[in-house]
């Protein structure tokens, strides 16, 4: 009887002792609450957003373009795609954007780079919300549109013109692409291009009057 | 106060901690693991699913070791306080199989239903969750990236469903849909027809809080030399023990039905010791 009870009083001290030590000397609390808890996989939901991929300049509750973007926005259009870790959707998506920008990396890599398309260049940035720094992760919910709040997500940041001013344009496009009609890695690809296109396209004709540039 | 009423108190009262994350109303989203199956996906979801963060912590052979741990000791703390009572207690999905307990025991008196509980196979069963925990938890996580929650009935109830009610026209299915749905219809018919049929049989965090019912400290306890075998306690058992004969039974979600129906009153709640 008290060895059962020693055993019992043992296996409580090592469990809420080892408990206690993941909450005091590792991240492991931020990485369930921002990688789980707060983005959700959208294969995991067995739902794809039927969103528009029309450009908009309003980011989520009127927040700032984070200073990464900016930074490589007066250099050319920045494509951002958002993944992360046990997501069958971002698994689909991950070989079309290696295709789409002849590029490496790992799935678990922070990855930015400038890629070159047609005959200018784009900024791509890799971030995987499960490895990746706050500021990267956070840009995710300022571009998050149609407040889906899922992954893989791909934004699109250009220059537009409002008003007077030569401002930063984005778009937002969601999951796999199903809602948009393209199935199939050619078609994804192909949508992905063009809309790299209209997004540079754009660029050009704002750039002369964007004060960063 | 009655004991079966302090449960369902205390199962309302989970239901609502466990759904404190609806934006503005409060916005509580913690990093915490539900210590019971429920799915973050939910719009008001508090926490993490415990079997999400353990794909994740195994995704595709990189294995990440706070994930992996995170979630069992948080199971295995009040596992080793409590047992399986979280099943019992706890659990949304206990509550609506409550509910649902009530048809099933309905459903019993026909004699197809009768035997769907009593077959010779039915003890074996019970080791599907475990096959589950295992197979497509870890193994399919593991080797080829394919995970439970994808298909997972419990996430389509409580993430898709409010998901698609709440926004309606903004999503659409996807390729996992259909074959979640089905699971999903599986699941409702297989809890009208057999009380706790999804505790009893599939559910991985009963699998993983099933263990600790061997080293609790909060047990239940047979006084067996005094039993008249009268096995009213069995037949009020919603997983289908046979409790007269059992000693710190995995199964067992100490729930408190036998305690109570017991007319010698030879089944008690215990807080340590054997």
């Amino acid at each position: 009887m008290k060895k059962f009870v020693a055993l019992q009083v043992c296996a409580l001290i090592v469990i809420s002792g080892a408990l206690g030590g993941m909450f005091a000397f590792t991240p492991v609390y931020d990485e369930v609450r921002s990688g789980i808890v707060l983005v959700l996989c959208l294969s995991c939901l067995k739902l794809e957003p039927k969103a528009i991929a029309n450009f908009t300049f309003a980011t989520v509750d009127n927040q700032s373009h984070p200073a990464f973007v900016l930074e490589n926005l007066s250099q050319g259009v920045v494509f951002l795609h958002y993944s992360g870790d046990s997501c069958v959707g971002c698994d689909i998506m991950y070989p079309v954007i290696k295709d789409l920008f002849s590029v490496e990396f790992g799935k678990t890599d922070m990855f930015h780079t400038r890629v070159a398309f047609g005959n200018t260049s784009v900024g791509y940035v890799y971030v995987n919300i499960h490895h990746t720094i706050d500021e990267l992760r956070d840009s995710q919910r300022i571009y998050d549109k149609d407040h889906v709040g899922g992954i893989p997500m791909f934004t699109i940041v250009t220059l537009g013109y409002d008003h007077g001013k030569v401002k930063p344009k984005y778009t937002t496009v969601y999951g796999t692409f199903t809602t948009y009609g393209y199935e199939t890695y050619e078609e994804r690809l192909l949508f992905l291009q063009l809309l790299i296109q209209d997004s540079i396209t754009m660029y050009n004709q704002n750039k002369a009057g964007y004060p960063h540039h | 106060m009655k004991l079966q009423l302090k449960r369902l108190i205390s199962q309302i009262i989970l239901f609502f901690s466990a759904n404190l994350g609806y934006p503005n109303a409060p916005g509580l989203k913690t990093g915490f693991c539900y210590p019971f199956f429920y799915c973050q996906a939910c719009p008001s979801a508090t926490a993490a699913c415990p079997l999400r963060s353990l794909e994740q912590s195994v995704d595709q052979g990189n294995v990440t070791w706070r994930l992996l741990l995170f979630p069992l000791l948080i199971i295995g703390f009040l596992g080793v306080l409590t047992g399986r009572a979280v099943c019992g207690w706890a659990c949304p999905i206990g509550l609506l199989q409550r509910g649902t307990g009530t048809v099933a025991r309905r459903v019993k008196k026909f004699s197809f239903a009768r035997k769907l509980g009593t077959y010779k196979a039915e003890r074996y069963l019970r080791y599907i969750k475990y096959g589950l925990l295992i197979g497509f938890v870890f193994v399919t996580s593991y080797l080829i990236g394919f995970i439970f929650t994808d298909i997972c009935p419990v996430g389509f109830l409580t993430g898709t469903i409010p998901v698609i009610l709440l926004n309606p026209g903004k999503f659409v299915p996807n390729y996992f849909f259909p074959v979640a749905l089905v699971i999903l219809i599986l699941f409702l018919v297989l809890i009208l027809l057999i009380e706790r049929g999804w505790c009893r049989y599939f559910c991985p965090v009963g699998a993983l809080l099933a263990p600790f019912n061997k080293i609790s400290f909060l047990h239940i306890a047979v006084e067996t030399k005094e039993c008249v075998h009268c096995n009213v306690c069995s037949y009020e058992c919603p997983m289908g023990i046979d409790v007269a004969n059992m000693h710190r039974d995995p199964e067992c979600i100490l729930c408190g039905k036998c305690v109570t129906a017991c007319p010698n009153e030879l089944i008690t709640f215990e807080r340590r010791g054997r």
